[in-house]
């Protein structure tokens, strides 16, 4: 099929014209099964690729009266992250006492590798180097009104890049937490 | 040659016929890319989607199960609906409004549907209202298999999204799965 007889002038009828020279053209038809091994490959690998994915996400129960009264964690196995407006992420970790003096050791972070990924392990090294296992280490997700949901999924995303086993997504109602969101000047409302 | 390019072309138009349509999309909706690998399941989903504007639509993917859905939303509400606006909904992917304007939309010939504005679901619970988890808790009942999948627009305030998860928890659902795109690890 490399080649195509076209009848030239063969197809016309009653027309009697003085035909010259019979020229049979012949067309190569090799790049156009190309073209269709190329859109059935395109359309093949297209429609698996498709498929979006998820992302499991597990909440613990909402206590309604009684709340166990669970022993509060210790700060210093705490990371917490704050996610507030145009993609920005304020990492800190609560000091174990807060007084009056303490200052607080504020980063801002974009998402990218190089910003959040480096903290989060980070604070897991130094987890490790203190209490020995670094999956103690406890990351409180506080997001602020003016994140988005692309925020929130790249931080569970983060955390599984990471491997961390605890984590939670809290409202941000921690007395250190007013101190940051006035830092930042954004609100949690 | 001639056989080869005529399977060619035979396999092509298979595989153009099976790929699925996509559900007429009430809105567009640009989802976060993330590691996940898990793929979405086929069936027994119930889909909240929650567009830029942070309007909330919701979805199931079967549709006995939205009759049935509509059914109970008709004695709790005490709306009824006729046997065309029950035909529509059967039909209808997504929508999000007040339940009560429903029966108005539902009226609306299907090829029109696109052109009415859907102002997304009520959250407020004034008057002691509560849409959504009605809405939740019915889907719950009459297919207890169903999982939740919120899909969430980029730059889809965090407010909005807290929304479904208050109302997910007040109904007792924790599990819930995010639809993300595929991104690999290193970036």
């Amino acid at each position: 099929m490399a080649e195509m007889n076209v009848p030239a002038g063969g197809g016309k009828k009653g027309a009697k014209k003085v035909r010259s020279k019979k020229m049979s053209t012949r067309v190569d038809l090799t790049a156009m099964v190309d073209l269709a091994f190329l859109l059935l490959t395109f359309f093949m690998l297209a429609t698996t690729m498709n498929k979006p994915k998820t992302m499991e996400v597990n909440k613990p129960a909402k206590e309604e009266d009684d709340k166990k009264e669970e022993p509060p964690i210790k700060m210093s196995k705490t990371a917490t992250i704050m996610l507030g407006e145009n993609d920005k992420a304020y990492c800190y970790t609560s000091p174990d006492e807060i007084d009056p003096d303490t200052k607080l050791e504020l980063d801002s972070l974009d998402y990218s590798p190089r910003g959040l990924r480096t903290f989060i392990q980070r604070r897991q090294s130094e987890v490790q180097a203190m209490w020995g296992d670094k999956d103690e280490l406890f990351i409180m997700i506080k997001p602020l009104p003016g994140s988005t949901v692309k925020n929130i999924v790249d931080v569970l995303d983060e955390m599984t890049i990471n491997d961390v086993k605890r984590y939670a997504i809290l409202e941000p109602k921690d007395p250190i937490d007013s101190l940051v969101a006035v830092t930042i000047g954004q609100s949690r409302e | 040659m001639t056989a080869m390019c005529d399977v060619a072309f035979l396999l092509l138009t298979f595989f153009i016929l099976t790929t699925k349509f996509r559900p007429q999309e009430v809105v567009m909706i640009d989802i976060p890319l993330s590691t996940a690998q898990i793929p979405l399941p086929e069936n027994d989903i119930m889909m909240f989607q929650i567009a830029p504007d942070g309007r909330v639509f919701f979805g199931l993917d079967d549709q006995n199960t939205r009759l049935k859905l509509l059914d109970r939303i008709s004695s709790a509400y005490q709306i009824p609906f006729s046997d065309q606006q029950k035909d529509n909904f059967r039909t209808l992917e997504y929508w999000g409004m007040d339940i009560r304007s429903l029966p108005e939309f539902l009226s609306v010939d299907p090829n029109e549907r696109s052109k009415v504005f859907q102002p997304g679901l009520v959250f407020d619970t004034t008057g002691n209202q509560q849409q959504v988890e009605d809405l939740i808790l019915f889907s719950r009942q009459e297919n207890p298999d169903l999982r939740i999948a919120i899909k969430g627009d980029k730059s889809a305030k965090y407010k909005s999204f807290d929304k479904v998860i208050q109302a997910l928890q007040n109904r007792k659902v924790n599990k819930f799965n995010l639809i993300t795109s595929a991104k690999s690890g290193q970036e």
